[in-house]
């Protein structure tokens, strides 16, 4: 550090008249803006260490203390309408189906709604944050570990899965993960399985069908014993005619009643 | 820190995708992921022939991706305890050494 230095040059300027000292004091070299980092002035130091700024310290350090309630950022009224239509939707629809959606180019896209569309089939994109909360506090909590990565549903009022299940087979980029049809979560499997099934007339035939089946048998049951009596006798009968008009009459045959 | 979507692969060495997963397990997430970036337009663009299936059971067995190159070797990552950036890169890399080979050889047989 320089420190300032008297120096017994002569002075170069002329002193004014009634100055004594003949001395006067140069600084070593430096001027006081220098490209180099210059020493403050003692006094000059010892002022900024006084006045150093001392950040204020809590008594007790923040992690100490018991953790404050989380405070819940308030839903902007775009995320409350989202979740009011996927309420909606939940509710209206007897057929959702949750797809995988893998990017598509836009042409298909359309085809496919266009198809879906004509079997009353509709086609919603969903953003998983809005779906999760609303799903956890309803019924479908089944449905929760379905919605992760880009998802779409497919929402129809009537439980049309054939017609759906043959639109998809046509886009191979979205994959059908599972669906809730009448309140009932099926896999994939199930779905097909649900495609597969008679439609509901024929269903009803079957099992009025099966019903018919048993009282129908019934009087056959009843009767096989007497019928079965009758056809023994009618046989003996013919036998001993047989034996009258031709061979020599055999002994009857032992008859097992039939009555069992 | 990647974005998965960011990584791109070239599937010129590769023949067929299988992703299989249960959709109703916890564990599929990244999984789903890489189904998801697989069939970005510009992966699939690099090799149109390159068929991804996508298999989605329900027998509670774990997500596994089955890929089967052109020269016959097969690559089984089970995805159930990786990530979805780990998945592309593995895959990415094995991509460009079989890519690498094919152009030592191709140069090879041209001089």
């Amino acid at each position: 550090a320089t420190v300032p230095v008297l120096s017994a040059a002569p002075c170069p300027l002329p002193l004014p008249a009634g100055w004594l000292p003949a001395l006067r004091l140069v600084r070593r070299g430096s001027k006081a803006v220098t490209r180099h980092w210059k020493a403050m002035h003692f006094q000059r130091q010892k002022l900024m260490a006084v006045t150093e700024y001392l950040a204020p310290r809590p008594a007790v350090p923040p992690r100490c203390l018991p953790p404050g309630k989380e405070t819940r950022q308030e839903d902007n009224g775009y995320v409350q309408l989202l979740r009011r239509q996927v309420e909606e939707v939940f509710r209206d629809n007897r057929m959702i189906a949750v797809c995988q959606y893998n990017s598509m180019p836009g042409e298909d896209m359309v085809m496919m709604r266009h198809y879906l569309r004509k079997h009353n089939i509709e086609v919603k994109f969903v953003l998983n944050e809005i779906v999760r909360p609303v799903l956890s506090q309803s019924k479908y909590k089944n449905l929760l570990p379905l919605f992760v990565a880009r998802n779409i549903l497919l929402v129809s009022r009537e439980a049309k899965a054939k017609e759906m299940l043959r639109v998809l087979k046509g886009v191979p980029q979205i994959n059908l993960l599972g669906a809730c049809i009448d309140d009932t979560i099926l896999s994939r499997q199930g779905v097909e399985n649900f495609a597969k099934l008679p439609s509901m007339e024929v269903a009803q035939g079957q099992a009025v069908g099966a019903l018919a089946l048993l009282p129908s048998q019934m009087s056959s049951l009843l009767q096989r014993g007497s019928a079965h009596l009758t056809a023994l006798l009618d046989q003996h009968i013919r036998r001993l005619r047989d034996g009258e008009t031709g061979s020599p009459a055999e002994p009857a045959p032992a008859q097992s009643s039939g009555a069992q | 820190k990647k974005m998965a979507s960011k990584i791109r692969v070239g599937l010129r060495p590769v023949k067929s995708i299988v992703v299989r997963f249960c959709p109703f397990e916890s564990n599929v997430e990244s999984t789903r992921k890489f189904l998801g970036c697989i069939n970005h337009k510009k992966i699939q663009a690099t090799n149109r022939n390159c068929e991804v299936t996508a298999d989605v059971r329900h027998d509670g067995s774990e997500p596994v991706v089955d890929v089967v190159f052109a020269d016959g070797e097969r690559l089984i990552m089970k995805g159930a305890n990786l990530t979805t950036i780990e998945m592309l890169t593995a895959l990415g890399s094995r991509c460009n050494a079989k890519e690498l080979k094919e152009e030592q050889k191709s140069k090879k047989k041209s001089p």
